[in-house]
């Protein structure tokens, strides 16, 4: 039985599987298995896995149930005891898995390790950002207001820690539920947070950007309205497990959570919902502001910004500042 | 057998699992073959170890930074005598939703355990938890499950029937997940269900704003006879948010009474012997549970009887596991001087 799996959900990836298989095969620590789940792709995604031949590479095909139930399927069928997960866009460091195992190895009550990200772009490219979360004394707070997680191809988790929030929901009689698959946003957060209030496994990341996220432009902020629904709807979901915490909690995270989604439309340029967005999020809550003051008046900066210029100004100044700051 | 005393310490008087378990030890014929047993309260926080004349002291206390020095004493003082401590407290959900500092909170129970020559855990799913994260040393494990009295449940009529009075029954705090209940009982639709809430306790007020306006809810207040409480109910219901081991289901169990429980912590050893899960913690699944207990059927009639079969079984099995421990204890108490002095 290999150490560990990692799990691969793949619907219409053909342009990049190729990459992310490559640079999980490419792994130096050697025992463990892929589990790439077909979650009903309608071009190429099979063929071009099955092209692989690599006898570590499990390939499984099913009628299409989300993100969250190509990863259920796969964490089922996986047989390491370390799992991890990695979208069928981003690609792996090829430390990381070794860095992972051998964390979670030395450390037992430790149930997810989890690393920082370096961003790609379209063409794989870097983009010279990273996602540095935080990496120690990690608690349900800081999970519900900025995930460290922060991505998902950044976490290899314990077995026993996956199986301690597993549960078969009625009508449902192949295999149990992990991530919760009746969401198809927020299916992340919902996961981590409900591992966090209901379990002891601490979460803790390991140094290095050891994942390659890939950040693809255009088309986001058209469902910022969804992802703040689906958002809530987690919320409302896991309010019960723990009244008190969201109590305390939930105004934070939900103004870091607009505030995120306030940068997405800054990205695309939509500066009306970008507006709309910052007075949300400082109506939700000021901690933000103190928390994280830089990034908080950047962000409320940015969006006033591309009220005043409009979209294309913007996006020429964008490019100057950028442009200077990679000199500096 | 030599007439052994052995001293049971508690620092907790309130009525509750840990008051009621030491009353069933007192009393319980089959523990008191074993030895003498005696319960001496003592003040949370002291720094001395308490004078105790015992073979054997098993500690109830709760474990906390405050009462360290005690328990430190306590091995330093009885250094040749026989250890024992029963975790009634603390759980794999209990500590992920209440404890701020894991790393420092495990360490504090590492030191606590360490003291003792035995660590009981109330339920299996307990100690697996200790086990895997290495909170105690395996040897050291002994899981007993807690016990009460059963008899008075075990002469219930047991309900096969579909059930019409579902309870729910325990303290009235955020721990027993009531509020769960009452919403999603609101949720469902069949006007000839009926929930019946049995208890008191700081959360009252909230519970009944709760069930205002639903007729179906009512509040019977605490009973102090838990047996004739339990024969006016069809069906008990545990949303439990976390449970070292939930005496109720066994209790429910013993009865013949439907039970319904979140698989947290405790209650999923009774989840395995024939209590219902409700996963997923959320209202909409409490709801369709409930539903679902109203349109009972014979695979329900099946878990309901294999559940009684096993609440009977564990008297006698908590009887036996106590007698092997404290029995096993003359011979571990000399392997245990060196290593405390």
């Amino acid at each position: 039985m290999p150490t560990a799996s990692i799990v691969v959900p793949a619907y219409n990836v053909a342009d990049t599987l190729p990459a992310t298989l490559d640079s999980l095969l490419k792994q130096t620590f050697r025992d463990f298995e892929i589990l790439l789940v077909d979650d009903g792709s309608t071009d190429n995604t099979l063929r071009i896995a099955e092209g692989f031949g690599d006898p570590r590479l499990r390939i499984i095909s099913q009628a299409n149930r989300g993100l969250a139930g190509a990863r259920n399927t796969g964490i089922h069928a996986a047989r390491g005891a370390f799992i991890g997960l990695c979208d069928s866009d981003d690609l792996w460091h090829p430390a990381k898995l070794a860095r992972h195992v051998s964390h979670l190895r030395s450390r037992p009550d430790v149930g997810v390790s989890y690393s920082g990200s370096a961003m790609i772009d379209g063409a794989g490219q870097p983009l010279g950002l990273s996602q540095r979360p935080r990496l120690r004394s990690v608690t349900a707070a800081h999970i519900f207001r900025r995930n460290p997680v922060g991505n998902g191809s950044a976490a290899v988790i314990r077995r026993a820690a996956l199986d301690s929030v597993a549960w078969r929901p009625t009508g449902e009689y192949r295999r149990n539920w992990w991530f919760d698959e009746t969401f198809r946003q927020s299916e992340d957060i919902e996961f981590w947070l409900r591992m966090a209030l209901t379990t002891d496994w601490r979460f803790e990341g390991v140094t290095g950007d050891l994942t390659l996220y890939r950040i693809n432009s255009g088309g986001l902020s058209a469902s910022v309205a969804r992802q703040y629904d689906a958002w809530q709807h987690m919320v409302d979901k896991l309010t019960p497990l723990a009244p008190a915490f969201f109590a305390q909690h939930a105004g934070a995270a939900q103004s870091y959570q607009l505030r995120y989604l306030c940068r997405r439309a800054i990205s695309d340029g939509d500066a009306e919902t970008a507006a709309t967005l910052a007075r949300q999020a400082l109506d939700a809550s000021l901690r933000p502001l103190w928390e994280e003051p830089v990034k908080s008046s950047v962000t409320l900066a940015a969006a006033v910004t591309l009220n005043l210029l409009g979209a294309s100004r913007f996006a020429n100044l964008r490019a100057v500042l950028r442009g200077s700051s990679t000199a500096a | 057998m030599t007439h052994k005393t052995i001293v049971h310490l508690v620092d907790d008087t309130n009525a509750g699992g840990v008051t009621r378990m030491l009353d069933y030890i007192q009393t319980a014929p089959g523990m008191a073959e074993i030895g003498q047993h005696e319960v001496l309260v003592v003040q949370r926080g002291r720094f001395s170890a308490p004078d105790v004349t015992a073979d054997t002291i098993v500690s109830h206390l709760s474990v906390s930074w405050r009462n360290l020095p005690m328990l430190i004493a306590l091995r330093a003082r009885y250094a040749g005598q026989t250890l024992i401590h029963v975790e009634h407290s603390y759980t794999e959900v209990f500590t992920a939703s209440h404890v701020r500092n894991q790393r420092r909170f495990k360490a504090l129970l590492r030191t606590a355990y360490s003291l003792f020559d035995h660590v009981v855990a109330v339920s299996e799913a307990q100690g697996n938890w200790m086990l895997q994260r290495t909170l105690v040393r395996a040897e050291a494990l002994k899981v007993i499950p807690s016990c009460v009295d059963l008899a008075p449940f075990l002469e219930l009529e047991p309900v096969y029937g579909r059930p019409r009075i579902i309870g729910a029954i325990g303290r009235f705090d955020a721990q027993k997940g009531f509020d769960i209940l009452i919403e999603a009982f609101r949720a469902t639709s069949n006007p000839d269900l009926r929930l019946r809430l049995i208890g008191d306790g700081a959360d009252r007020a909230l519970l009944e704003a709760l069930a205002e306006g639903d007729s179906r809810i009512s509040f019977a207040g605490y009973q102090a006879d838990p047996a004739a409480a339990m024969a006016t109910l069809d069906a008990v219901a545990m949303p439990s948010r976390w449970e070292a081991y939930g005496l109720v289901a066994l209790e429910a169990r013993a009865a013949g009474r439907p039970l319904l429980v979140s698989p947290v912590d405790g209650l999923k050893d009774h989840a395995a012997q024939g209590a219902r899960v409700v996963s997923g913690g959320t209202l909409e699944s409490w709801q369709a549970s409930l539903e679902q207990l109203a349109a009972i059927g014979p695979a329900m009639h099946i878990e309901t009887a294999r559940a009684r079969a096993a609440a009977r079984a564990s008297m006698g099995a908590t009887q036996s596991l106590w007698k092997e421990l404290l029995s096993s204890s003359d011979a571990t108490s000399e392997d245990a001087l060196p290593a405390a002095a």
